[in-house]
């Protein structure tokens, strides 16, 4: 099953000086419980890519179809309520609410949502024992090392089951045990739960654990490759 | 959630809050006992104009208002009579003879509205018999003939009021604690008369420090005051035939209200002696005043009155004393401008530490657009959080002014500084603040309002944000 389908999709950023092609006709087909990485080097169009695909940021031309909804049609009032209930989004550099305990950080967008009040409860105990916080629940932020704050963030996004989760470069602050450690919870999860997990790496271990590579230069698809299994 | 956050939030910055809270909290306290000492002093102003010196209504024969002459009394007065007595909302009237006089001693004179009153029913409706001040006799008790009463200051214009530093006032001035140094000081003026305070005032400047002045001098006029009870006034009038009376009165007591010019102008004598000498029956009045049992009542029982009696004039208190009657329907009005003055300035501060807020938080604002919290979650937020901070400083400042003004309530300001000034408009001296419950739902709603406005500028600024641009941000 289809979760996202691009076809011909630009990307053109225009200022007094010149234009700019961050995406060049890109096609792709994302199926459900995939887990792709995205890669290539700076200013290949990866960080555009998830953006568009996100409903952060709007196509020049072209479709995104996520669940067979052009997601290009909608406006600014829809898109957010479509990140809401569709998307779950994980940062480079974690962005919890300082304020809120871990506990509430996961369970706020499922108070978004509108979900009854128990299920939240017992929702966000399963997925912050599933990264490893069962006991960290009450702590806030500045109490928790990169990794765990990566691990709640993880959670937050995978919380409400959303049809896919973005992730922008999620290992890039964290050293080489927590990134493998945060690696396999996201696989765990993407295999109990069955969320496509789309995110953009320069990260060669992430890229090793990936069952789908894309590999991007200049706004394009140069190689699509999915993996064996690890 | 969003209460949640909100709340949350204020306390991210705990000092820049605390500042902001601390302004807003001495702001509100300033406002809320502003407003409890004007509160006061108007409540005080009206309870002097509707219990001592005028009454609720007041009834006249409309030519006595344009010409004080002895014959324009009341008409149908037993009707009149008979009416009140009926009359529920009336909870007591009183009847007076005005006679417009000039009063002489062997030293002084003056003019002054000379009433007859009845006495037990004058008492029903002025509380003027317990403004006689101490050891300045009494109201009517056990006098001799041709008893009256006059004001503090009519009695200093007829020079039966002086200060004079006897043998015995050195007794009562050590007992009251007087330096034996000071009272030594005094001895040059033992003996000495001085017609008014000001001129005994003048001689103590010269005899003690600036120190003892400040420390003893209240207590030294209050010792050297006397009053020539029983001395003679002469009242000069216009009788009922024309013809100009003469009566000698025997000052029996003297009061003392807060409006200097009701005192200058009034004295008081008993019914009966007054109708006697000026030839009026029993039934002639020139004024009828009343209390009713009910403020509310006031403009029903005003209208029936005049339906009743078309002849007459029915003036109310707030007719007859505007001034009073003015602050008092415009109370609520003022106290709304000077809560709102004192938050519009607030609320300057408030904004500025919004928008620092929310600058400081760009990223963690485009986390939650792009996690979907919509536009309406996000104004909401910063509202709720100005509206916290403001609340909390406001709520924290009623509590401190109302306990200032439960404190002052109890013992009273005193502005007897500026008090002359005050007295001779007719506003009381030493003033109990105090404050309704009312007042503070007021006061709530306006710090809402307050919070509401200074976060449109914050929330807009939170609002243009692109999620896209505001993650790029590094904090």
């Amino acid at each position: 099953m289809n979760v996202i389908e691009i076809k011909d999709l630009v990307k053109i950023y225009t200022n007094t000086a010149m234009e700019v092609t961050a995406v060049d006709h890109i096609n792709l087909i994302v199926e459900k419980g995939e887990f792709t990485a995205i890669v290539g080097p700076s200013g290949s169009g990866k960080t555009t890519l998830l953006n568009m695909i996100g409903g952060l940021d709007k196509a020049t031309s072209g479709e995104i179809l996520v669940d067979n909804i052009d997601i290009s049609t909608l406006n600014a009032k829809q898109l957010v309520d479509f990140r809401l209930h569709n998307i779950g989004f994980v940062f480079q550099s974690y962005n919890l609410i300082p304020v809120l305990t871990a506990r509430e950080n996961v369970s706020f967008i499922m108070e978004m949502q509108g979900l009854d009040k128990q299920k939240i409860k017992t929702r966000t105990s399963e997925i912050l024992s599933d990264v490893g916080l069962g006991d960290r629940m009450d702590s806030r932020p500045n109490q928790m090392s990169g990794g765990q704050q990566q691990r709640v963030a993880v959670a937050r996004a995978m919380a409400s089951r959303p049809k896919f989760i973005i992730a922008d470069e999620p290992t890039a602050n964290l050293d080489s045990k927590t990134t493998e450690k945060l690696l396999d919870i996201m696989i765990e999860l993407n295999e109990k739960e069955n969320i496509t997990f789309l995110f953009s790496t320069h990260d060669q271990r992430v890229v090793n654990k990936a069952r789908r590579v894309i590999v991007l230069e200049d706004g394009k698809i140069v190689k699509d490759e999915k993996v064996g299994s690890r | 959630m969003i209460w949640s956050i909100a709340w949350k939030n204020v306390w991210r910055n705990r000092k820049r809050s605390l500042i902001v809270i601390t302004a807003v909290l001495l702001g509100t306290t300033a406002g809320v006992f502003t407003s409890g000492l004007m509160n006061g002093w108007i409540k005080q102003r009206m309870q002097s104009v509707i219990y001592t010196e005028v009454g609720h209504l007041k009834l006249y024969n409309p030519e006595f208002l344009n010409n004080e002459e002895i014959n324009n009394f009341i008409p149908q007065s037993e009707a009149v009579v008979s009416y009140l007595q009926n009359d529920k909302r009336v909870k007591a009237f009183s009847q007076r003879i005005k006679l417009m006089s000039m009063a002489s001693t062997s030293r002084g004179n003056s003019v002054l509205m000379l009433q007859g009153i009845d006495l037990e029913k004058e008492k029903q409706v002025s509380d003027l018999y317990k403004l006689i001040l101490p050891n300045a006799g009494t109201y009517f008790a056990g006098s001799g003939s041709y008893p009256i009463v006059i004001s503090d200051r009519t009695a200093e214009q007829l020079r039966i009021k002086n200060y004079t530093i006897k043998a015995e006032t050195f007794d009562s001035l050590k007992i009251a604690g007087i330096p034996e140094p000071v009272i030594e000081k005094l001895k040059v003026i033992e003996n000495k008369r001085f017609n008014t305070e000001n001129l005994l005032k003048k001689q103590l400047t010269k005899l003690l420090s600036l120190k003892d002045l400040k420390n003893y001098s209240a207590e030294i006029l209050g010792a050297a005051k006397h009053y020539r009870l029983n001395s003679k006034v002469v009242f000069t009038f216009t009788g009922k035939n024309g013809e100009l009376i003469s009566q000698a009165f025997k000052v029996c007591g003297i009061f003392k209200t807060n409006n200097t010019m009701f005192d200058l102008m009034n004295a008081y004598v008993l019914h009966s002696d007054l109708a006697a000498v000026a030839g009026l029956s029993n039934m002639e009045f020139h004024e009828t005043g009343m209390v009713l049992n009910d403020n509310e009542e006031l403009k029903n029982v005003q209208s029936d009155i005049r339906k009743a009696f078309p002849g007459l004039s029915v003036l109310s208190w707030k007719e007859l004393a505007t001034d009073a009657a003015m602050m008092n329907d415009f109370m609520d009005l003022f106290y709304s401008i000077i809560m709102g003055f004192i938050l519009f300035a607030l609320a300057f501060g408030i904004i500025n530490t919004m928008m620092m807020s929310v600058l400081e938080r760009t990223k963690e604002l485009g986390m939650l657009m792009a996690v979907g919290m919509n536009k309406k979650r996000v104004f909401n937020m910063i509202m709720l959080e100005t509206i916290f901070l403001t609340l909390v400083g406001a709520v924290a400042g009623m509590i401190v002014g109302w306990i200032i003004i439960l404190i002052t309530g109890h013992t009273g300001i005193n502005f007897s500084s500026v008090g002359e000034g005050m007295e001779a408009m007719g506003w009381s001296a030493l003033v109990y603040p105090e404050i309704d419950a009312a007042f503070f739902f007021g006061v709530t709603l306006m710090v809402i309002a307050t919070g509401i406005l200074s976060s449109i500028l914050p929330a807009r600024k939170a609002l243009k944000l692109n999620p896209v641009e505001a993650l790029k941000i590094d904090n």
